[in-house]
């Protein structure tokens, strides 16, 4: 294309995934030319775990020269091959080996929240991709709840532009936070999520369309969407994104080895302190992998698991947690869901789950009576998942088989709550053992009175839509989605696991590069915020802006910035 | 008389008493249904598995095809668990899913669903111990063995080393999922199951709107009125 010219490729000149993949297929194609770098050879960076925080970071330094394997407990997907159209058939793309849950209001694992395979939990993700606001990042300051983060808003908008580009992500101009646009018109709406909206606009509600990563129009070589409604259960389309065709096509592509059936047992260190590489275990045989950084990827649960079980006799409670820190503030969202009925048929399956939100409660209003907000979505829950919700709400038997042969005359909206980070909402080691011997993890959960209060105030705001949209009866399920927070970053080491560089503070060569870094989470779903930090952090690190660490310092070892 | 079900009095929320009797529903005329009524009598999800790509045909086919008998269950835990699904899902009548058999498979695979409740075992001794604490179930008469499962799901069950709650929630998550996965439920719903790689008609283009092959609603009896009297 000519310079100048007025069109603007939509594959962007940094990340060409979506022209990498082939139009015919699904998997990432010649993966037989992927790289393979040798156990003893030490590779720049080793990243335990290949989903958005993992593949982001590795995609963007690879293309900087930097000699990476990412290694993932789970197998490497093939989506012609592996995954199917069905609900029950798609168990295999979530973490399911045994995890314990406690505390006052037990988080509900598995599907709901914990991917496994490469791609990681975006693989079975609805789609929504919306940017954090700017008070996410100073909910302390700003309404005395929460913590601040030790880098503002400003500092992720470039990569939140850029990665909007790269999914691409489709949706309406945004007026919430701060406000933008999107690479993608919206898409149209289905049925169901017309009558939402329209019963909002009733109620005087604002919603837009989007905004989800799901392409909606010219993208490469990806297909556009065809809305058969199967987002949760792995896009057998590509339209779709996750880093298995927005990051890691381009990733491998610069050399980037993504190692699968790969679990990771321990990081390991040397005398000075410093990490030398992860002990996996892979095909029934323990293995190490040597490496000049490592990047702990695992998400929220098994990020803080991994370094737990990290035991040395310099670090006896676990890697870089000598402060504690390890596996505390985890948050979920408060996620209940409220389905309405309808004389007319809405068919909630026929479309992406994903479809129109409102953001108009996500900050503090003082005269709600409690700190920050929630956000307001469609989603389309397929016969299983519908099942569970009737069955939350008190139904069984005939009432559940009435209520389960309604199912086309029904919509449904779910609330995002913005639960308070509580350093009691922590992973800790269970007593248990997986089929590797490693302890398990095990993740207390306790709502807060602010929590209680968001969450009931929000039902109420989703009862009083269906009610201006005429609904005849209404259905309930209380749940929770998401998880961020575990290792959060901070600007003390005593009240956080990494600093602003994502590194830990108590070892100079390890780095954390997924949700669990994040302080607070906001109403918004995390995918698009993950894949934002990566993206910052890379540029600090291959633009050498990552500084000694206090550990190192404190050495005097007169090593300057990182290898 | 014929019900249209653009109203909702046959739903549970909005009548008194018990649930609306299903033999009032159409009787299946194509494929099959759980008991063989549902809302879509010439509707059977199975008919467009020739659209659908190998992977999930296999996987659907395998589902509709008789399963392989128990062999994680002893038998007094089957004839137990049998009658508990069968309350459950209001399964009264061949043809039944095999949720029995659909679960049994799954815990005898070692699937589990990724969690458990630090008070609860794992989901296949969860399974087990409400079988032992329900001996007896099945040799009660119909209104006995509702009234023991309602006790069941109401929490009026006290158990010696198993919260009945929780377990309640373990056998109510893993029948529904076995329940309505199977296309005999899909058929009932009227939900088109996959629909990869051929899609649907661009959406239904506001509510009410409907494309050609849609599964159509009937109606025989109104369940209000024709069943409640």
């Amino acid at each position: 294309m000519p310079r100048g010219h007025p069109f603007r490729d939509p594959v962007p000149s940094w990340n060409r995934s979506a022209l990498l993949l082939d139009v015919h297929r699904r998997g990432i194609p010649h993966l037989e030319r992927m790289a393979r770098y040798d156990d003893d050879d030490e590779v720049d960076m080793v990243i335990v775990g290949a989903g958005a925080g993992g593949s982001t970071l590795a995609q963007r330094l690879a293309r900087r020269g930097w000699r990476i394997v990412i290694l993932e407990s789970g197998p490497f997907w093939d989506p012609d091959r592996d995954w199917v159209s069905d609900e029950a058939g798609s168990h295999k793309l979530y973490w399911t080996a045994p995890r314990v849950i406690g505390g006052s209001d037990p988080v509900e694992l598995g599907k709901n929240n914990s991917g496994h395979g490469v791609g990681g939990s975006m693989v079975h993700y609805a789609g929504y991709a919306p940017r954090f606001h700017p008070s996410d990042f100073e909910t302390r300051t700003r309404d005395g709840v929460g913590a601040d983060w030790p880098i503002g808003y400003a500092e992720l908008r470039p990569h939140y532009e850029r990665i909007e580009r790269e999914l691409p992500v489709a949706g309406q101009n945004w007026p919430w936070g701060d406000p933008h646009s999107y690479p993608q018109a919206p898409h149209p709406l289905s049925g169901a999520a017309e009558v939402a909206r329209e019963g909002a606009r009733k109620a005087g509600i604002a919603m837009r369309v989007g905004p989800v990563a799901i392409t909606n129009g010219v993208f490469g070589n990806r297909p556009h969407c065809i809305y058969r409604g199967f987002c949760l259960q792995g896009c057998k389309v590509n339209a779709k994104a996750s880093p298995l065709v927005t990051h890691l096509p381009d990733a491998i592509a610069h050399g980037v080895e993504v190692r699968a059936d790969s679990h990771v047992a321990r990081v390991e260190i040397d005398e000075r302190g410093r990490c030398t590489g992860v002990t996996y275990f892979h095909d029934g045989t323990e293995r190490f992998q040597r490496a000049t950084i490592v990047v702990v990827a695992g998400y929220s649960i098994e990020s803080p698991r991994l370094l737990l079980n990290s035991t040395s006799a310099r670090f006896p409670n676990g890697l870089a947690n000598h402060n504690d820190q390890v596996g505390r503030y985890v948050m979920v969202q408060g996620a209940p869901q409220v389905a309405a009925r309808f004389p007319q048929l809405a068919h909630q399956y026929k479309a992406p789950p994903p479809e129109v939100c409102s953001e108009q409660f996500y900050e503090t209003d003082p005269s709600r009576g409690f700190a920050r907000g929630f956000s307001i979505q469609t989603v389309g829950p397929l016969p299983i998942a519908w099942a569970e919700h009737v069955l939350a709400d008190g139904h069984w038997g005939h009432a559940l088989r009435e209520y389960m042969r309604d199912y086309n005359h029904w919509s449904t909206l779910g609330l995002l709550c913005e639960l308070l980070p509580q350093p009691e909402n922590r992973v800790t080691l269970a007593d248990e053992h997986d089929s590797h011997g490693l302890p398990v993890a095990h993740f207390s959960y306790s709502q807060c009175d602010n929590d209680r209060a968001n969450i009931a105030y929000g039902k109420q705001v989703l009862e009083r839509i269906w009610e201006a949209a005429g609904a005849q009866d209404i259905l309930t399920i209380d749940r929770y989605a998401h998880l961020v927070g575990g290792c959060r970053m901070g600007a003390f080491p005593d009240s956080s696991v990494v600093d602003a560089d994502h590194r830990a503070w108590e070892v100079p060569n390890l780095f954390v590069c997924d949700g669990s870094v994040m302080p607070t989470q906001g109403s918004a779903n995390p995918a698009l915020t993950i894949m934002a930090l990566a993206s910052r952090l890379a540029d600090r690190l291959a633009d050498k802006r990552v500084g000694a660490s206090p550990a190192a310092r404190a050495r005097s070892s007169g090593e300057g910035a990182l290898a | 008389m014929a019900h249209s079900f653009a109203d909702a009095d046959h739903l549970p929320n909005r009548r008194p008493g018990d649930p609306a009797d299903p033999a009032g529903l159409p009787r299946q005329r194509r494929g099959t249904t759980p008991q063989m009524h549902g809302r879509y009598p010439d509707f059977n999800v199975m008919d467009d598995r020739d659209h659908w790509d190998p992977v999930t045909r296999a996987v659907l086919e395998q589902r509709v095809a008789p399963p392989p008998p128990c062999r994680f269950f002893t038998e007094n835990e089957q004839r137990t668990l049998a009658a508990l699904f069968d309350v459950m899902l209001a399964q009264d009548a061949e043809p039944r899913v095999p949720v029995l058999e659909m679960v049994d498979a799954k815990l005898y695979a070692g699937q589990l669903d990724g969690y458990r409740y630090e008070t609860m075992p794992a989901d296949d001794r969860t399974m087990q111990l409400v079988a032992q604490h329900l001996e007896g179930l099945a040799d009660l008469d119909p209104d006995g063995r509702h009234a023991r499962v309602k006790a069941f799901a109401d929490g009026e069950l006290h158990w010696e080393g198993l919260d009945a709650s929780l377990a309640w929630k373990v056998a109510t998550r893993l029948a529904v999922s076995a329940f309505y996965s199977h296309p005999w439920a899909f058929n009932e719903i009227g939900f088109r199951g996959p629909a990869y790689p051929r899609g649907y008609m661009r959406r239904n283009m506001g509510p009410g709107g409907t494309e050609p092959d849609e599964p159509k609603e009937a109606f025989g009896l109104d369940p209000v009125q024709d069943i409640g009297g």
